[in-house]
């Protein structure tokens, strides 16, 4: 058996969990640059009149109206809580795959457990009590129908957002319940292409015979209807494979004409995404920088262009990668436009270990990589870019993203941890 | 410049292993005796998804010992037994309660407070 446990409104549960004050009451949080909603809670979502992905200025004066309490998005205390959600699931069963940032799929199988609802209820409570996440619980014989059983759950908002397919009669009673477009994979085409066939239910798709589902839909529609009809065709992910390309492209909190701030912009990010490429021990041969305007202002010139350089041998250099991200970027830069946006790529990846070199190539580690490492070991001791290349500069205010609402980083800054007290002043130099 | 190899900074090694010296070759007589240096993590967070740092910034419970800037150390997931501290939720702020026979129920336990750190200096 597999159970699929979702957080609910997982942006804004971590938000109220260090805000009692908040219980109850509508939130939102921000995307980045605060530009427009990107999640709700329950009571923000109840009131209708509000807009999803709306422009925040556009929508300021309605929330205030409803209060609404909005947060600009907090990845890092995010990321955190979701980490402790998944190390609580680990206590549970030792195969757990973390499907996204609030769903993880944990195996029950390989334990022995008489009652599934009490594991079930078992799993949501200890979680909510350790980490202060409510969250759903499906659990199936199968991914995708543990999924279903946990979309119905809280489509129903029955049993307190947990449903157990524990038999064939509460299976049929699922996928009668669900439309084909609720289940997992079947994207927008398949949807209208079954329902013209007459096929309106999940029950309608999974009792279909199976040649006519692998002749419409491929043998990817084939695994789905058999995961539907219980018999497990995915397996649980719990490696993270490493990724293919690492990359990041942030609008900037204020459109750019000076090229200057750009290239700033440009190298900070290069220096992020390099820090993540040596943390999964790979090298880029490939570094891609875009840059664009907004597209979606009416007023200004319209102007995008991406470049791709190409790195003679591997590397995870910060030094070599921003050298060349800034040989590009000097390329693509035209004057006279108001850009919006940088993204740096870095793509065709491989492991450190895995370096195919040319003849002529120096296996020892080259200067470069050298410096790099003490930059990293200086960072680790002393704070994040501590040391950083030149020409990231010191004018990160003029091009940053804009977070005015950002919470505290409660679990990970001793500078920002949460307060007890009616005292205002926040005693934000005490650390150890 | 050529030589940065050896210059490298390196970071330390969570290894409490002894080395073998590189000159004699012979190993040290503490070889078998060396153990990992006291960690404070291992005493005072026994669940760590669950434990949270909260520092305290008034003097409000100055008669039960915890001052301003002391760190509260909690934990989520134990339910506090009667003479202990919890941080319970009143009134949509957070107060530190001490635990009695009659509360428990009635209140809002957000966790039990298991250690609180004091700066002496």
């Amino acid at each position: 058996m597999i159970g699929l446990v979702d957080c609910n409104s997982f942006y804004a549960s971590c938000e109220q969990v260090f805000r009692p004050d908040l219980t109850n009451k509508p939130v939102v949080v921000l995307s980045n640059n605060d530009g427009c909603i990107i999640a709700a809670n329950k009571e923000a979502k109840a009131l209708t009149d509000i807009p999803m992905f709306q422009p925040i200025f556009k929508i300021r004066k309605l929330l205030d109206e409803n209060n609404v309490t909005y947060f600009s998005s907090n990845y890092t205390l995010y990321s955190d809580m979701s980490r402790r959600v998944m190390d609580t699931l680990m206590t549970f069963s030792p195969r757990v795959e973390e499907y996204s940032i609030d769903e993880s799929f944990v195996d029950l199988g390989c334990l022995k457990i008489d009652d599934y609802n009490v594991i079930a209820h078992n799993i949501k409570n200890t979680v909510h009590k350790n980490t202060g996440i409510p969250v759903g619980v499906g659990i199936a014989k199968t991914k995708s129908l543990s999924k279903l059983a946990n979309k119905y759950a809280k489509k129903i908002q029955l049993n307190n957002n947990v449903f157990v397919v524990d038999s064939e009669k509460k299976r049929q009673h699922l996928l009668r319940n669900l439309q084909v477009k609720d289940i997992w994979g079947i994207g927008k085409k398949h949807t209208i292409r079954l329902q013209n066939n007459g096929i309106h239910t999940a029950l309608d798709f999974a009792n279909m015979p199976v040649a006519w589902v692998r002749k419409e839909m491929t043998v990817i529609g084939e695994r789905l209807w058999r995961e539907l009809n219980n018999i497990p065709c995915l397996e649980l992910e719990t490696e993270a494979s490493a990724k293919k390309g690492i990359g990041t492209a942030k609008s900037f909190g204020y459109k750019l004409t000076d090229y200057s701030l750009i290239e700033e912009a440009c190298s900070y990010y290069v220096a992020e995404v390099a820090d993540l490429l040596r943390q999964q021990k790979s090298l880029a041969s490939q570094i891609e920088v875009s840059l664009q305007t907004n597209q979606h202002s009416s007023i200004d010139k319209q102007y995008r262009n991406k470049i791709y350089m190409n790195l003679d041998t591997p590397t995870d250099s910060t030094l070599k990668l921003t050298k060349e991200a800034l040989k590009g970027l000097r390329q693509i830069y035209k004057n006279g436009y108001r850009y919006k946006k940088v993204g740096v790529n870095l793509t065709q990846l491989v492991h450190q270990n895995e370096v195919q070199t040319n003849l002529f190539a120096n296996p020892h580690k080259s200067e470069s990589e050298c410096i790099t490492r003490v930059i990293d070991n200086l960072n680790s001791k002393f704070g994040k870019n501590k040391i950083k290349v030149a020409t990231v500069g010191n004018r990160t205010k003029e091009w940053a993203l804009i977070k005015e609402h950002r919470s505290p980083r409660y679990t990970t800054q001793w500078g920002e941890l949460m307060t007890v007290g009616s005292s205002l002043c926040k005693p934000n130099k005490l650390v150890f | 410049m050529n030589n940065l190899e050896n210059i490298l900074i390196k970071k330390s090694e969570n290894s409490h292993r002894v080395k073998r010296p590189t000159q004699t070759g012979f190993s040290s007589p503490a070889t078998h005796y060396a153990e990992p240096r006291i960690d404070l993590n291992e005493v005072l967070v026994t669940n760590s998804s669950a434990t949270f740092f909260i520092r305290v910034v008034d003097d409000e419970h100055n008669e039960v010992g915890i001052n301003t800037n002391d760190v509260l150390i909690v934990d989520k997931s134990i339910i506090p037994k009667r003479n202990q501290f919890a941080l319970a939720t009143v009134e949509d702020s957070f107060k530190i309660i001490k635990i009695d026979e009659t509360s428990l129920s009635e209140l809002n336990i957000w966790g039990t407070i298991t250690y609180i750190i004091k700066s002496t200096l």
